[in-house]
């Protein structure tokens, strides 16, 4: 079975390197690759001077259509599994195999991360649990289904999924939407618990500034994604 | 309406007019985008020539004022034209991202081939 690792990489030059070499020691048997989206800094350098599998954006898309070049790369070289990986340090790689595991002994289409089932770890902001929350509960109104994790950026998922992202996947904030979208189809989603780090690096997409639009945009996004058909 | 202000806005229109054709003409500018800005000018202009279309319209969809008419037919205008844009750059984005993924991936192909090839 193929197994890659997507790591949507934007200026993560102090952490991209430490973070493939948790991969490499820890999920020995999934490949990687890091998709640079066209990053200002020397994360490309860093790469290209360690020999790191990377995929160089030519212009700088977000994370939508970052990890959406990942699924792609992982359609078309006939991956069986993708998991996405953030580049900053937040995530550990000793929980790919677990979720791997997960993923095929419960059929699952999707495996999600999460922080909050043990609450263990790096539990994010108050402002930030609250708003987790909110789509939590958003989540259980729109499909029935619980998720503990909604915003987890460390998602496993199988071939037919990995096809599905690979043609339609949300542009900017994806994680809630794209859970929504797949459950509506009526595809499974499970969550197995794993402990986050505090980033040690680089800087979140979502600055407090941004969050309200990101509530709102995102809120939206979710109730369109149950009626789209 | 004065006679002066038609003649001042008469020319407004045919110098926008011509510089757009001018535009296109240069290929500065698409016909398939410049077209619905080419026709409001257009109908601008006959309704500034004739300007006794404005009134009866106003007449008869119950607009007192005929100005009132020309702000709001000209407001209806400009949003159309608006969302239009607001559509396009939507399907231009989507496709930018298609075009940039695949960009990418042959980029890597093309990367490793060259590279399989050095080794040989």
């Amino acid at each position: 079975m193929k197994k890659l690792v997507i790591i949507p990489a934007f200026n993560e030059q102090a952490s991209i390197q430490k973070t493939v070499q948790d991969i490499k020691d820890n999920a020995p048997d999934f490949d990687y690759i890091v998709i640079n989206d066209c990053s200002t800094d020397d994360t490309l350098k860093v790469c290209e001077e360690n020999g790191i599998n990377v995929l160089k954006l030519p212009v700088n898309l977000g994370i939508g259509g970052a990890v959406q070049s990942g699924y792609l790369y992982a359609y078309r070289n006939g991956y069986d599994v993708a998991v996405q990986f953030d580049g900053d340090g937040q995530h550990s790689a000793k929980y790919l195999g677990e979720m791997a595991k997960t993923l095929t002994d419960n059929e699952a289409d999707m495996v999600i991360g999460s922080r909050f089932i043990t609450n263990e770890g790096f539990q994010s902001s108050f402002m930030r649990r609250v708003g987790i929350k909110h789509f939590n509960v958003l989540i259980k109104m729109l499909t029935g289904a619980t998720v503990t994790d909604p915003t987890s950026g460390m998602r496993m998922v199988n071939r037919d999924i990995i096809k599905l992202f690979s043609l339609d996947y949300p542009k900017d904030y994806p994680e809630p939407e794209s859970v929504v979208q797949i459950i509506s189809m009526g595809k499974k989603v499970v969550d197995v618990p794993v402990i986050m780090n505090e980033r040690t690096e680089g800087v979140s997409s979502i600055s407090p500034g941004k969050s309200i639009y990101y509530m709102i945009k995102v809120t939206i996004a979710m109730i369109i994604a149950r009626i789209r058909k | 309406m004065t006679i002066r202000l038609q003649i001042v806005i008469g020319i407004m229109l045919a110098i926008a007019v011509v510089s757009i054709i001018n535009m296109i003409r240069k290929k500065k500018f698409d016909l398939r985008y410049g077209l619905s800005w080419l026709c409001m000018l257009v109908v601008a202009l006959v309704l500034d020539i004739f300007p006794g279309i404005v009134f009866g319209l106003a007449h008869l969809i119950g607009i007192d004022l005929p100005s009132n008419m020309v702000f709001f037919v000209g407001l209806i205008f400009a949003i159309l034209l608006i969302f239009t844009t607001a559509v396009s750059v939507s399907r231009m984005s989507d496709r930018m991202k298609k075009l940039t993924q695949e960009l990418a991936l042959v980029q890597k192909e093309l990367d490793e081939l060259k590279k399989h090839q050095e080794d040989k």
